[in-house]
């Protein structure tokens, strides 16, 4: 009878309308948290009919001795049992008394004895919670205690108290409500430990702040809308418990009326007046929903990420997207119409964007050969991995190809169904990603998940498979290939688990590689390791390899061509060697000059340069040039929108339109002038804010 | 991991220990001595006190704490005070119908439960919010109102199922299973819906995991990436739910007994708190913690052995 109430808030809500969350919009998601939960009770419809129900309720039965129409113990010999009638708008009980005005009689003390257990068992879990968070040991001793309360038979164990204490009804809510702290406890506790973690903590603690005080000033103010959830969902609890006990015939004396009371007398009637467990039962249960709907309105996570893998609804969106592109008609220009070679990927004017319309890729364009290595390169945020990703089909949730062509042995990979591409993936195209070890499924070995997609992608037989897995993994540099087979992912290190990833991608023979910053979650050491890897994998199987990166190092060691992309678009691309050494764009130059590595130690710079402002938003792309607020060169042609063009240095492209004058001019990207502020000890306020706006680039190119 | 089990049994042992302690004390904060209850409103006080005296009542609270305990081990809970019955022999024949019923009930709320749970996630679009809303409806609806209906329709209009009482498994087992049906069914419903969400959201952080898309680049059919792989993955918040849900429903047995006429556990608090029967509210306190902890120790131990990472360790 007391439901479990720790997890409470698993209605965290992640349907259609919020998949459609994607990268964009869930970074322009961030509002202050307090207007967003605000925002959150009052955008559901069902919160809204809540919150209006209960402040009727507590409204109607406060008043209630001034409009009821009968007293609670007005008794009607003359319609005992009787249903809905004009004198008694609910019907009567037993004994010929109002029902209507017995329900609102109670709602009072119902509402106010549940409202003890919220104060109790909130109060209490959040206090257990904040004093946990501050210090480790006391979290264990108090982790503890509420393990073993919450493993404890509740109903039992209050039952034993009205043993002793009696129907006092309050006493025996709050008791209620600390046993129902633990629950409490454990899922205010992680919140309330990562704000204890945030560094404006331990800056307040070295500042001397008492623990309380960061508890109150710094933790407390961040479980807010945590606490309202949990009151609402324990305010719902408690009025079912209050009502269950009075079922059993531990409610107020009587002839105090009591919700579960009515019931419980309306079960000894099931026979011959079944209308009668039908209001109060319905009351008890909109109130209970109305709590309820509060609270999971509140507590509807708001960012929820997208799955990998969508739901059946979302794929059948997605499904019309495509059908939709294939059905549109060819582009009509030149460089479109000209089939590529087998095992060429040829991406041509694709587009990739939001489901709602924002565009997040815009007419990329690229071809890789088989054989070679192509880099995408740019900062965070300029598409690089959307266009990764539409290659192999796996865009997330709420993002999808819209526009233009990826053509791939004759076929069209944008417009291929995903039946289609199941067929393609793994066997054609492969991709590595960033993160090895969550790339990789943490309940099974790395012997399963080879074998599993050898079997699946090259039909081999279990033995034979096993067999290919361990070739592979000594392919990919694993010496004690038998042993790891039989581990699990959180049991080897990064390194190791990113040679897997490749041995996984590998099982498959694939013709093309897409590699997502494969190198970037690794140590500089492991990082050479899997580059020189990759490269010698590239060099025996002659496979091609997109690759996405931000680090110039990278490019510089393994790339045969380039692509640098901002904002959605490639703004140069060509051979390596050329673009490194004679940049063109001034974005490539900009990147250049803000890599450390990149200038020789006898000629370090002074100072590197950087790239003041960040990214635009997708949604505040401008139709000239996209580079231009933060280009040191911009003039007014730049407001028009940019072709690509010859480059003039091999077959390379560029998208600039002062790219020719900055040549012949050899204009150098500069270190822009450091904001006095950090020249001065002391800092006057208005230029700290101008140097707020400075994106250091280096950290991301490092 | 058998330093694991063994700390976990230890905890247990602890916890079946504290909650003896505190029942002993609420037992002792009832009104009335056991003599006065024994013997009824008509005894003399003479009679009282000397009960109490034979029953031990004036001793040190330690020393009957210990006595207790002491018979506990060796499975002697004492004799209720209002029928002299053996209160262990008692509970021994009503543990059945609770585990029955309770065990019942997690089951059935276990396997409705994922169901939806799954589709949820799994469907999404339209029939997602059906399910959430359903779902949100089953957690306001109390037990014992749903319990009502169920008796309403389909024991008096339409007589499937016996509308109370309950038959022992030995007696017949057809009728066993009739008599638990609507009780199962009636604490199913809110348990059900509690491990649907669960099970939703589980899901749905599982199809989150970046594992996902390397499954899905390796051409995983998506059957297996839902069924093997991502379940297996939300598989460990699943089973503690249902492990949370089951002291709930072991809870909630009181109510369904009482409904339903089941002379159960819970039926057996009702009484024993009612007539401040104080042997009998200790020795179904203690029983229950035990059976309750018990399951909960195994289903804790099962959620270790699914994670590769503890299991290991």
């Amino acid at each position: 009878m007391i439901p479990s109430v720790a997890p409470a808030p698993a209605d965290a809500d992640q349907t259609a309308s919020t998949t459609s969350a994607a990268a964009p919009r869930r970074r322009a998601g961030k509002a202050a948290p307090t207007k967003a939960s605000r925002y959150r009770l009052f955008a559901s419809p069902g919160a809204v009919a809540g919150l209006l129900w209960l402040a009727a309720l507590v409204v109607a039965s406060l008043t209630a001795p001034l409009w009821l129409p009968f007293k609670t113990e007005d008794q009607d010999f003359t319609a005992v049992l009787s249903g809905p009638t004009a004198a008694h708008l609910l019907g009567t009980d037993e004994l010929g008394r109002d029902i209507l005005s017995r329900i609102f009689a109670a709602a009072a003390g119902t509402l106010g004895t549940s409202l003890i257990t919220v104060i109790v068992g909130v109060g209490l879990g959040t206090l257990l919670a904040m004093a946990a968070a501050g210090a480790e040991r006391t979290e264990a001793v108090i982790s503890r205690i509420t393990e073993v309360m919450m493993s404890l038979p509740g109903t039992v164990i209050i039952l034993a108290v009205i043993g002793a204490v009696g129907t006092n009804i309050p006493l025996i809510m709050a008791i209620l409500g600390i046993l129902m702290s633990a629950g409490i406890y454990r899922v205010v506790l992680g919140q309330a430990k990562s704000l204890q973690s945030q560094l404006y903590v331990d800056a307040a603690k070295v500042d001397g702040l008492s623990p309380v005080g960061i508890s109150v000033r710094h933790v407390l103010p961040g479980l807010a809308n945590t606490i309202v959830v949990q009151a609402a969902l324990i305010f719902a609890v408690g009025m079912l418990i209050q009502a269950g006990l009075a079922f059993i015939g531990f409610g107020p004396p009587l002839p105090q009326p009591s919700w579960g009371g009515m019931i419980q007398g309306a079960s000894q009637h099931v026979y011959d007046a079944p209308w009668m467990m039908v209001p109060t039962g319905a009351v008890l249960a909109l109130t209970v929903l109305s709590a309820n709907a509060i609270g999971n309105a509140l507590g509807k996570a708001p960012n929820a990420a997208a799955p990998h893998l969508p739901s059946a609804a979302a794929r059948r969106h997605r499904a019309q997207a495509v059908a939709a592109i294939a059905a549109a008609p060819a582009p009509k220009d030149a460089d479109a119409q000209e089939a590529p070679g087998n095992g060429t990927l040829s991406v041509r004017n694709l587009s990739v964007g939001v489901d709602n319309g924002v565009g997040l890729v815009t007419g990329v364009s690229f071809d890789v050969a088989p054989g070679t290595v192509l880099g995408l390169v740019g900062e965070s945020g300029c598409g690089k991995t959307m266009t990764a990703l539409s290659l192999l089909g796996l865009l997330p949730s709420g993002v999808s190809v819209s526009g233009g062509q990826i053509l791939w042995n004759g076929r069209n990979l944008a417009a291929a169904t995903d039946k289609d591409m199941e067929g393609i993936r793994g066997r054609d195209i492969a991709l590595i990603s960033q993160e090895p070890m969550r790339a990789l499924d943490p309940m099974f070995t790395v012997g399963y998940q080879l074998t599993a997609a050898i079997r699946r992608l090259r039909g081999m037989g279990k033995a034979e498979a096993r067999s290919e897995a361990r070739n592979l993994l000594e392919k990919v540099g694993i010496v004690d290939a038998q042993r790891i087979l039989k581990t699990y992912p959180h049991q080897i290190s990064g390194g190791m688990a990113q040679r897997v990833a490749i041995a996984l991608a590998l099982s498959g023979q694939p013709r093309l590689l897409v590699a997502d910053e494969p190198t970037t979650a690794l140590d500089v050491t492991v990082q050479a390791e899997i580059l020189s890897l990759l490269r010698a994998l590239v060099k025996d199987t002659g496979m091609s390899v997109v690759m996405v990166t931000h680090d110039l190092g990278v490019v510089a060691d393994i790339c045969d061509q380039v692509a640098v992309m901002y904002a959605g678009q490639v703004v140069e691309n060509g051979k390596t060697a050329a673009i490194l050494d004679n940049p063109r764009h001034p974005y490539t130059l900009a990147l250049l000059a803000a890599d450390p590595h990149a200038n020789d130690a006898d000629n370090m710079p002074e100072r590197l340069a950087t790239i003041q402002g960040q990214v635009p938003q997708p949604k505040d792309w401008p139709t000239g040039c996209r580079f231009a607020a933060r280009c040191q060169f911009a003039g007014s042609a730049c407001k028009d929108p940019v072709p690509l063009l010859a480059s003039g240095t091999g077959e390379g492209l560029v998208r600039c339109v002062k790219a020719d004058q900055l040549a012949v001019e050899g204009m150098d990207w500069l270190a822009t002038d450091v904001p006095a502020a950090r020249l001065l000890p002391i800092s006057s306020q208005h230029t700290t804010a101008a140097h707020q706006h400075t994106t250091v680039i280096e950290k991301d190119l490092a | 991991m058998a330093l694991f089990v063994a700390k976990r049994l230890l905890m247990a042992l602890a916890t079946v220990l504290v909650v003896a302690v505190l029942a002993f004390l609420l037992v002792h904060a009832m009104p009335g001595s056991p003599g006065a209850v024994s013997l009824g409103a008509g005894a003399s006080q003479d009679a009282i006190d000397q009960l109490n005296q034979q029953l031990g009542w004036n001793d040190p609270l330690f020393s009957q704490f210990f006595r207790w305990l002491g018979d506990a081990v060796q499975g002697n809970l004492g004799v209720s005070l209002i029928d002299g019955r053996s209160v262990s022999a008692d509970l021994a024949d009503r543990l059945p119908v609770t585990a029955s019923l309770a065990a019942g009930a997690t089951v059935l709320s276990a396997i409705i439960g994922i169901a939806l749970g799954v589709t949820a996630a799994v469907r999404g679009g339209l029939l997602d919010q059906i399910i959430g809303g359903f779902v949100g409806l089953l957690v306001a609806l109390p037990a014992f109102w749903v319990g009502i209906i169920l008796v309403y329709l389909l024991a008096v209009q339409s007589s499937v199922f016996p509308a109370t009482g309950y038959v022992p498994f030995e007696v017949s087992p057809q009728d066993w299973a009739l008599s638990l049906a609507l009780p199962v069914i009636t604490l199913a419903v809110g348990g059900a819906a509690f491990i649907a969400r669960q099970t939703r959201a589980s899901m749905l952080e599982a199809l989150q995991q970046e594992h996902i898309r390397t499954l899905r680049a390796t051409a995983t059919p998506t059957w297996k990436i839902l069924y093997i792989h991502a379940l297996r993955y939300a598989s460990l918040p699943i089973v503690a739910g249902i492990a949370l849900q089951f002291i709930g429903l072991f809870g909630g047995s009181v109510i369904a007994e009482q409904l339903f006429a089941m002379p159960g556990l819970g039926q057996a608090v009702q009484t024993s708190v009612s007539t401040h029967d104080a042997p009998a509210v200790q020795g179904v306190v203690v029983i229950a913690t035990v059976v309750v902890v018990a399951v909960n120790l195994v289903l804790e131990l099962a959620t270790k052995f699914l994670d590769p990472k503890l299991r290991a360790s």
